[in-house]
């Protein structure tokens, strides 16, 4: 058994390590990994709503898997990798992902609170199946409340979001992190699903 | 959509879409400002009591701790209508309200204070429910409010603020009728319309009396105006807004939370950030109003209506603000959609000690509708009217005329919705689906299929007053000075639309002003749907009134008249002569700029229509209604962004809206008055997983309000919903439901299946009321 | 969240030493998925001033099948266990179960022990403490339970005591009628071994001090058994049942030779309608013995003024269960 005494993060790509202890820029033990992000390391992208694990708004990839940092305890992610929504642009160009892109081409958000945390529940979900059904999509968001209701948007930019990551994938040459700014005309009379 | 407009009409990106999805966007949690603390309110267990002693002395000697106050420390800063609501009060009024306030260098160091302080209460007795409260004798709230009997009418609205509808001869009404209906229903689940971000403030107090405070509302100057006299007209306001995570209205009502903070920032003498953790925001904020009305309604066979009279009983909680002004709303709004000669339709405000009821969409409208429909609803079905069909006849058409909220009445000189509507029903299969009332449209196994309608407008789309600059500079770019802040809705990239439209610029050209009351002038807000028309009328002037200078300026360069010129891109030509253009900078020089100047002034001659039809199916054995498909129709004018639009249209299922008469609603414990489900786990909101078929119908009929023909729909989008719901749910079972939500317990019950426990039961405990009277009177 | 001390335990033995010692509030955190909640809401008395992190003990996260049945790690994850292909081929209502609990980003930390070890959802017991202070009751150690006359709509019909809070687990639903064993370790190497259901009690659970679960076996399927596993919410998840029935048949030309019936979300343990399942046996299974199975399900039920909805409501969902068993 052993008490940690420091913490090694390594958050989107970049290494951190924090002391354990009573000072603001350390970690307490009690201390979530929301709290972590958000006050010591300045990422506020990843949003706190209900603090309680009911509402997927703080979601970060943990080693890949979509979890709840506002129910893990920072010392217990010692040694672990943690992206979050501001980790998913190309860090060196500061280009959309496609993921991001869509969101942005479908108007798939309202006042934006949720929408962190469902792009990060979304790329966890694309990341382990490229092509899921509407169904899957929904789904592996049914831990994100969104109060507006975008959810119908979210849907269609998670689908157009999967095609242009497919079809990145298949294309040679730089990776896709450009689309045309202007979303595809759509008529508001057609509705949705 | 409309031809001809360069942005007007087109799926654009949102200005602030980039900020969003890469977590840039700040809202106020995510601010910090220079020796900021942090604030924490310690919350009463009962729901009504006198705090005998408070002993903070343990709290004041923890390290970090900067301020302790309580009720004997606070200054006198009210809220409320009347003004009768303290920073603290040495009484409390509903389990969670102040009764401490602490400011901590840390967030933690502010909790533990909470658990430091002691306190004694004197518990006095409560009324949790308005029967309760309206008893003879019942324990008073307030002095000012005698009897738990609110005062009527709002200053805001004038002095003949509309409190009830009175007009013709009821009786006289009822003998001509052929059918009559009398009944008791309520809407009385005060759901939560629940913004994703918790309510928040950030207070920075400066000697003798300043004070600035970061809001988190959608209508951060009309938060600097409601501060000005809650402070007691004695403290120079700064309000900067900004991004908000939702607020669905009620987020205006933060204004017992900036007094707090502000007088923990004074105590301290440093800004202090107070934000309410989810379970604050969900038992001691403020939630929809609970509605309850008596009514009496008389129908010719044709769906003429003539007569509706009603006792409408509105539960406020243990305050209210915004709640006679609401009343107001509501009642102006029950005459767009029933047309009658003849009424007698009065209020009473009660209090009680629960939450605080405030601002939701909806406005006091959506709330008194669904109470009065099932009972309109009763008379339609006893003629055999389709409802589709009455409410067809019945809204508002133009030159027909209502009382609005200042009590005066108007005449409707907008578009009839008849267009809209018919094409809603078609969308719908309204025809093929509508089988008669109490009639399922199907029935497989145990699943029983009903369909239901519903109506609302509103006419705050042109309430108040708006006013916006447009500034030019001379590299060819346009600032907006307005007060609009992002809440969801997309209105501050609409204003942008608009305004480069005005000017013809590219839309990256034109940005917009902090909400800062220190920057821009008056804004009442985006609150209702008054964004399009009043705001965007206010911007659209600002952008011609800055148009008309530059090319008056440009006029003796160019050697032609001003009216001869016109703009684009940054350039000014002559009509005739483009290729003669020259650039902005050439007119308005490299030191300057061109200021514009705009103000809308309230209109109440226009409103807006949302018909909403849903299919519901319900399981006879389980009790369950899932939600299948919803349609809304309406007509907008002109659309200024149709993916904006969207968006809120699907709205009307989250915010306290369809959902309320599924799912939503907050449970009172009846023997404590506390909120057992403030947290989001009971408190049961719409998943990704269930997802009812939406389709939204958005007609274009060019309306006369600004020069893009447009009005705004987005904040009635949840109001005809919930009795629409009651309606299909009644259909599929075949006989009446009248209470929201309809849960299980209440299907089973209905069913037989379970014996019924009364009105109130099986939903909101702190509901009570008398559903048997609610029967349809005999023909006439 | 009040403070703490944090050890990350590395052995069993160690991880029950700790928390068995004395003078100190010591707790087990595995997922952490409802212990932090509990924390946060400030609703125990005595709040830990320890906490135990499990997830360092190494593979106690194992998910092993072979002839002799299934065992899962206290530490295996709800994803994992949902996803496993031995799982869903020969157990497929525990993996259905996991799968029903809560949302993917909960099930991607949630384990086994810490789903069949989380406290009561009853929201009097859940009240928390920032709105004016938590509420005692009978389960917390107070005199008596401010439920019973409040609002029950998700309280007990069955076995109540005292106390009328419900088990909240789904797996322990699945696992009960799977006649899974729940393997306990405590202090000094104790160890013992019990059926799920016999691990709650009406007030909590049979856990002694430093004493936890580090797996659960489950005995191979019957050859010929079906099952279903039917939860029902208020909506879609993310939500807990209201009632939930895991039901296995075992079916020999047609006949039923073998049947569990367990009801979830009904009493304060996973509850087995054991005169239903002997009314099953011997018989043919069809609508009409699924109707009759179901009243017999329920007719020992004893609802509260508040919930008397979940019974018939019970009853269709036993019902279903049982049809769907037969599909499955
Ligand atoms: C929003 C939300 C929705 C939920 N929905 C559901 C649902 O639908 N169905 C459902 O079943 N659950 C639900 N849950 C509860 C969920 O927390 C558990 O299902 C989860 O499995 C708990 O596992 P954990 O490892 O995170 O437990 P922890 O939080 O780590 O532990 C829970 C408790 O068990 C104790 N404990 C942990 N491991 C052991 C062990 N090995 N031995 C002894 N004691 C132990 C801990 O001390 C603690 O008291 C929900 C929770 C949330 C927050
Ligand atoms: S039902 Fe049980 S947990 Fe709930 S209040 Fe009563 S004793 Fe406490
Ligand atoms: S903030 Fe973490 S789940 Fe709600
Ligand atoms: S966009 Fe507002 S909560 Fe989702």
């Amino acid at each position: 058994m052993d008490e940690a005494t420091q913490i090694r993060l390594t958050v989107n790509g970049r290494g951190h390590t924090l002391a354990v202890g009573p000072r603001s820029a350390d970690v307490a033990p009690s201390d979530t990994l929301a709290h972590t992000l958000r006050h010591v390391m300045g990422l506020t992208g990843t949003k706190v709503s209900c603090d309680r694990g009911a509402c997927g708004m703080c979601t970060v990839l943990l080693d890949g898997r979509a979890v709840l940092s506002c129910s893990l305890l920072t010392v217990e992610c010692d040694g672990s990798s943690v992206t979050t929504v501001e980790g998913l642009a190309d860090p060196e160009t500061g280009g959309l992902h496609p993921l991001q892109q869509a969101f942005v081409d479908h108007t798939a958000f309202q006042c934006g609170f949720c929408t962190p945390g469902i792009l990060m529940s979304t790329k966890a979900l694309l990341d382990e199946n490229p092509e899921p059904t509407v169904g899957e999509v929904q789904e592996a968001l049914a831990g994100n409340h969104c109060r507006c209701i975008t959810h119908y948007h979210v849907l269609e930019a998670v689908q157009d979001a999967a095609g242009r990551m497919r079809e990145a994938a298949l294309e040679p040459g730089p990776t896709v992190s450009e689309s045309s700014s202007n979303a595809p005309e759509r008529d508001v009379a057609t509705g949705t699903r | 959509m409309a031809a001809g407009y360069r942005h007007i009409g087109k799926a654009t990106e949102r200005a602030d879409a980039r900020d969003i999805v890469t977590g840039r966007t700040r809202y106020l949690s995510d601010l910090e400002v220079p020796r900021m603390l942090y604030g924490r309110v310690l919350r009463s267990p009962h729901a009504h009591a006198r705090i005998l002693s408070i002993d903070t002395s343990a709290a004041r000697a923890l390290p970090g701790v900067e301020a302790v106050l309580t009720h004997a420390d606070a200054p006198d800063w009210r809220v409320g209508t009347p003004r009768v609501v303290r920073v603290l009060d040495s009484t409390v009024r509903f389990a969670g309200d102040s009764v401490a306030l602490v400011a901590a260098t840390t967030e933690a160091a502010a909790e533990r204070a909470l658990e430091l302080i002691e306190v004694e209460y004197e518990p006095l007795p409560a009324v949790l429910t308005m029967d309760e409260a309206l008893a003879p004798g019942a324990p008073e709230i307030f002095p000012e409010a005698p009897g738990n009997v609110v005062s009527a009418g709002t200053p805001w609205f004038g002095p003949e603020c509309l409190t009830g509808v009175r007009m013709g001869d009821v009786e006289r009404g009822f003998a001509e009728a052929d059918a009559v209906a009398e009944g008791v229903c309520g809407y009385e689940n005060i759901p939560n319309p629940l913004p994703a971000e918790p309510p928040g403030v950030i207070a920075h107090w400066e000697e003798p009396n300043k004070a600035t405070l970061w809001v988190s509302s959608q209508a951060a100057y009309q938060d600097k105006v409601v501060l000005f006299f809650a402070f007691g007209r004695q403290v120079d306001v700064r309000t900067i807004g900004g991004p908000c995570g939702g607020s669905f209205g009620s987020k205006l009502m933060s204004v017992q939370l900036a007094l707090q903070a502000t007088a923990l920032s004074r105590a301290a003498g440093r800004p202090v950030r107070l934000v309410m953790s989810k379970e604050e925001h969900m038992a001691a904020f403020v939630l929809r109003i609970g509605s309850r009305i008596k009514a009496k309604v008389g129908m010719k066979r044709d769906g003429t209506v003539t007569a509706v009279a009603g006792d409408w009983l509105v539960d406020t909680g243990y305050y209210s603000m915004t709640t006679q002004a609401q009343v107001a709303v509501g009642c102006g709004e029950a005459q767009l959609v029933v047309r009658s000669p003849n009424w007698d339709l009065r209020s009473t405000i009660v209090c009680t000690n629960r939450t605080a009821s405030g601002i939701v969409r909806g406005f006091g409208g959506q709330e008194l509708k669904c109470s009065i429909l099932p009972v309109v609803s009763r008379v339609m079905a006893e003629l055999d009217i389709d409802p589709f069909d009455f409410f067809k006849k019945n809204y508002v058409k133009p030159g027909d005329g209502y009382f609005w909220r200042d009590g005066q009445w108007y005449t409707y000189r907008g578009i009839d919705y008849t267009t809209a509507m018919d094409a809603g029903a078609a969308a719908f299969g309204w025809k093929d689906r509508w089988r008669g009332w109490l009639q399922p449209s199907a029935v497989h196994g145990t699943v029983r299929t009903g369909v239901g309608v519903g109506v609302h407008g509103n006419v705050d789309i042109g309430e108040s007053v708006s006013e916006a600059w447009v500034r030019l500079d001379p590299h060819g770019a346009a600032v907006i000075y307005s007060a609009a802040s992002e809440h969801g809705t997309g209105q501050p990239s609409n204003l942008i639309k608009m305004v480069a439209e005005v000017l013809q610029l590219p839309l990256d050209r034109v940005t917009m002003t902090p909400a800062d009351s220190a920057i821009t002038p008056f804004e009442f807000g985006p609150v209702g749907s008054r964004g399009t028309w009043a705001m965007g009328g206010a911007s659209i002037a600002a952008a011609e009134d800055a148009r008309r200078k530059l090319l008056e300026r440009a006029a003796p360069t160019l050697g032609r008249d001003p009216g001869d010129l016109d703009t684009c891109d940054g350039l000014v030509f002559p009509v005739d002569s483009p290729e003669n253009a020259i650039r902005w900078n050439a007119v308005i020089g490299r030191e300057g700029s061109v200021m514009g100047e705009g103000r809308f002034d309230p209109d109440f001659t226009l409103a807006n229509c949302m018909m909403t039809f849903v299919e519901v199916a319900v399981d006879s054995d389980t009790g369950k209604v899932d939600l299948r498909r919803v349609v809304n129709a309406t007509d907008a004018g002109t659309i200024i962004d149709p993916p904006g639009l969207e968006n809120q249209l699907n709205g009307s299922l989250g915010s306290a809206g369809i959902d309320s008469a599924l799912f939503e609603e907050t449970v009172y414990d009846p023997a404590t008055g506390r909120v057992l489900n403030a947290n989001m786990i009971d408190y049961k909101w719409r998943t990704f997983a269930e997802l009812p078929d939406m389709k939204n119908v958005v007609l274009e009929t060019p309306v006369d309000s600004h020069r893009f023909r447009a009005i705004g729909v987005g904040e009635v989008a949840t109001a005809p919903g919930p009795s629409a719901v009651l309606m299909a749910v009644s259909n599929a079972l075949g006989m009446w439901m009248d209470e929201y939500p309809v849960t299980p317990e209440r299907v089973l019950a209905a069913l037989g299946k379970v014996p019924a426990r009364g009105r109130g039961a099986g939903g909101t405990a702190a509901a009570a009321t008398d559903s048997d009277d609610l029967a349809a009177g005999a023909d006439r | 969240m009040r403070s703490f001390r944090h050890v990350r335990a590395t052995t069993v033995a160690e991880a029950c030493a700790l928390l068995a010692e004395p003078g100190t509030r010591a707790r087990a955190n595995a997922g952490g998925s409802d212990l932090l909640g509990a924390l946060k809401d400030g609703i125990y008395p005595e709040p830990p001033d320890l906490l135990v992190d499990l997830k360092t003990i190494p593979g106690l996260d194992a998910i092993e099948a072979d002839e002799a049945g299934l065992r899962v790690g206290a530490l295996a994850r709800l994803a994992d266990i949902a996803r496993s292909e031995p799982i869903r081929a020969h157990w497929p209502i525990f993996s259905q179960a996991a799968q029903a609990v809560a949302s993917p980003q909960i099930r991607n930390v949630a384990t086994l022990g810490g789903n069949l070890c989380q406290e009561v959802r009853c929201w009097y017991f859940r009240y928390p403490a920032g709105l004016g202070g938590s509420i005692d009751c009978l389960r917390k150690g107070g005199p008596r339970c401010p439920a019973v006359k409040g609002d029950t709509r998700y309280h007990a019909i069955f076995e109540g005591r005292g106390c009328f809070a419900v088990c909240p687990s789904d797996t322990a639903v699945a696992l009960a009628a799977l006649d899974a064993i729940v393997v306990l370790e405590g202090p000094g190497g104790a160890r013992r071994e019990l059926p799920v259901q016999d691990v709650y009690t009406p007030l909590g659970t049979v856990l002694e001090p430093g004493e936890l679960v580090t797996a659960v076996r489950v005995p191979p399927p019957a050859e010929e058994a079906r099952s279903a596993f039917l939860k029902f919410t208020v909506r879609e998840p993310i939500d807990f049942a209201v009632v939930s029935v895991a039901a296995s048949i075992t079916l020999r030309d047609g006949v039923c030779t073998d049947a569990r019936l367990v009801l979830g979300a009904v009493g304060p343990r996973p509850y087995r309608a054991l005169e239903a399942e002997a009314r099953l046996i011997g018989g043919p299974i069809d609508e009409r013995a699924a109707v009759e199975a179901a009243e017999v399900a329920l007719a020992g039920a004893k609802p509260l003024r508040g919930n008397a909805y979940k019974v018939p409501l019970a009853r269709s969902i036993v019902m279903r269960a049982i049809l769907a068993a037969l599909e499955g």
